[in-house]
């Protein structure tokens, strides 16, 4: 019989944690999950392709038609859709942890901002016409204004998590306005961003996630170098700083695995909402408080929506597809709204 | 305010606006000031009958109104901005005369309406969506004679409506002529090939999404449809243009089915900047009617106007010449 534990799940709040073999089951169920979806995402297209194909296509260098359907576009935009989703997935449970603040999600700290405001200079204004080109603009972006919001973020106590969450909020506004004033008056532009401003795994090659993927690699590992202190900072400060957790480092640090992870992610496919959002909380509500665990499991679930999404968006209007931030928010919002209401809001 | 100070502010602002209608109206022809003939005759539109100058001399362009009337050899004061590609497909002269007209806006629903009154043209063309139309008519009408086209109107019928009211009949006719000509021979020269042969034209837009096309059922191919009788695939009575539904480029396998596939170029025979990533791609380079010579690049210089017209047929007679003779 799995052990299990009680959890303060917040103030008033009591659940029931589950022990380590349940949360390595539940970690190898969603894999599992994960890997048929990867399949199905490779299998499943506006285009009809018999299995037989798709794995011909996967083992051989055959030169049909359906088979370079499935090596140019479905399986990279599997690989997008995977990258994207771990990347969301793990810059949400980091946001979560350090905001404390439930509903905080990646674009709070003006990630989303800074890329969309970006990525329209460089269109209105430099030309940029494709998605390739809005890469690394979208991620500068996203990490200069980040940067910002850290700056403005801190006072003289030290990083305050509410000040930079307000701070984040306000240059969004900010940037969301001159952003839109931008496309105001130069209208081809947003007509060239529609597509990326929706959120989209689509037409993407794997050109544009090879350069962001060592930025991923980095954020993962400053992920898992802080979700120790993350954990004992969800006690409370002055207990995190009684058992020797550097607030100020591990905040840093944080905010720059958060910015790798959804700038880059943004970069890819554009301001994505609700994944960071809803993926921890589930993981939470999942494994408890334990920030390894929520980390673990917001980085399989993440592609587990994405994906689940992306399917769903090739499907409901064939030989169209809905872009799959737009399904993210119909297929989200509703599950989150019903999760919430059996398991009550998390406790942070 | 106390009340004396708010009637001051009426009185001011009725004042102004009377001294702004009767400036719109002094535009409009009674200081005649281009010197146009006071002369009216009346004119059949979207917007009823208009009575407009005899022989319009200062004539504003808004939304599709401009290329036509640019090529019927007209001289715009004032015009809604082209996009950069489709004026640069206009001849030397044709841009000379675009260039020297006012740009009133960017688009057609943001008119700067006191420049357009400071022109003080005596004929206004407009061929925009009714709805923005309505929201600007009764401003338009004050400025000038306004002759209004809606969208359904069909390209020969805008360019008749032009001329007609511009007054630049005399190139229309010849126009006609020519383009008659082209249609003819283009019909008789490749009858057996129509009558066999299934087309569809790809298209992609420099607004379409990442990885998307379209198979374009308006525009160009509407043209070799309607006038040559190719057989291109069109959507069903009441259903949006195929032009519409952004296929993902895992579709493009599909066009296989047809027999010959048409694609946009420049005026140099080079793939249109938007399309170039469909043929760039694996699947197109794939298909057997690219290999076999059966993908014909045209070019499209636009489809309302009979110069532009008769200029996609001769690209269309040059590409069907290319055609493999067992096509």
């Amino acid at each position: 019989m799995t052990a299990l534990a009680l959890r303060r799940d917040g103030p008033g709040t009591v659940g029931v944690v589950p022990g380590p073999r349940r949360r390595v089951l539940g970690l190898v169920v969603a894999l599992v999950a994960l890997a048929v979806l990867l399949v199905l995402s490779v299998m499943i297209g506006s285009t009809a392709i018999a299995p037989s194909v798709v794995w011909d296509a996967l083992v051989h260098s055959s030169a049909g038609i359906d088979q370079f359907a499935i090596r140019d576009y479905r399986l990279p935009r599997t690989i997008v859709g995977l990258a994207v989703g771990v990347a969301l997935g793990l810059s949400g449970a980091l946001i979560l942890a350090l905001t404390r603040n439930p509903l905080a999600d990646p674009g709070i700290l003006g990630v989303h901002a800074g890329a969309s405001f970006a990525v329209t200079v460089a269109v209105g204004l430099l030309g940029v016409s494709d998605v390739h080109g809005y890469l690394w603009f979208a991620f500068a972006g996203a990490l200069i204004v980040t940067l910002m919001v850290l700056a403005i973020g801190s006072t003289r106590q030290g990083s305050s998590p509410v000040v930079m969450v307000l701070a984040g909020v306000c240059v969004g506004a900010v940037l969301g306005g001159a952003r839109e004033a931008l496309q105001q008056t130069n209208p081809a532009a947003f007509d060239a961003m529609r597509s990326w401003n929706a959120g989209s795994t689509a037409g993407r090659s794997l050109d544009v996630v090879w350069p962001v993927l060592p930025f991923f690699a980095v954020a993962l590992v400053l992920a898992v170098a802080v979700s120790g202190s993350l954990n004992a900072m969800a006690l409370g400060d002055e207990m995190a700083v009684a058992q020797g957790v550097a607030l100020a480092r591990t905040r840093v640090l944080a905010i720059v695995a958060i910015t790798l992870l959804a700038g880059g992610a943004t970069a890819i496919a554009g301001p994505i909402a609700f994944v960071g959002l809803m993926v921890p909380h589930v993981a939470r509500w999942i494994v408890g408080p334990h920030q390894r665990w929520i980390f673990a499991y917001s980085a399989v679930l993440g592609p587990v929506l994405l994906l689940t999404s992306d399917i769903l968006g090739r499907l409901v209007i064939r030989p169209g597809e809905i872009p799959v931030g737009v399904v993210t928010a119909f297929v989200g919002a509703p599950v989150l709204i019903v999760l919430a209401r059996r398991k009550k809001a998390s406790g942070l | 305010m106390t009340p004396l100070r708010r009637r001051g502010a009426a009185l001011a602002a009725a004042l102004l606006s009377t001294a702004l209608v009767l400036t719109a109206c002094g535009g409009a022809g009674t200081e005649d000031p281009a010197g146009a003939s006071a002369e009216t005759r009346t004119v059949q539109a979207g917007n009823g009958a208009v009575k407009v100058p005899v022989a319009p001399q200062r004539v504003a362009t808004l939304g599709n109104t401009t290329l036509p009337f640019i090529d019927l050899g007209g001289k715009p004061v004032g015009v809604t901005a082209e996009s950069d590609s489709d004026v640069a497909l206009l001849s030397p002269d044709e841009q000379s005369r675009y260039k020297s007209a006012t740009i009133l806006a960017p688009s057609a629903d943001q008119v700067d309406m006191e420049k357009l009154a400071g022109l003080k043209p005596d004929l206004i063309l407009v061929q925009i969506p009714e709805p923005e139309f309505e929201s600007i008519k009764a401003q338009l009408t004050v400025i000038a004679p306004t002759v209004f086209f809606g969208l359904d109107t069909e390209w020969k019928a805008l360019a008749d409506g032009v001329a007609q009211a511009g007054n630049i009949t005399g190139a229309l006719s010849e126009q006609k002529a020519a383009f008659e000509q082209r249609r003819a021979a283009v019909q008789a020269k490749y009858r057996g090939i129509i009558d066999r042969t299934s087309f569809v034209d790809v298209i992609r837009y420099s607004s379409s999404d990442p990885g998307t096309f379209a198979i374009a059922d308006i525009g160009c191919s509407e043209i070799a449809r309607d006038e040559v009788g190719m057989k291109f695939p069109k959507a069903a009575e009441g259903a949006d243009p195929l032009a519409w539904t952004a296929l993902p480029f895992e579709q493009i396998g599909e066009l296989s089915k047809y027999d010959v596939i048409t694609y946009p170029v420049d005026a140099a025979g080079r793939p249109t900047e938007p399309f170039k990533p469909v043929v760039e791609t694996n699947t197109w380079k794939a298909l057997p009617e690219v290999s076999s010579g059966h993908a014909l690049g045209v070019f499209c210089p636009g489809n309302n106007s009979y110069g532009s017209v008769i200029r996609y047929l001769e690209s269309l007679d040059r590409a069907l010449a290319t055609l493999p003779a067992t096509g």
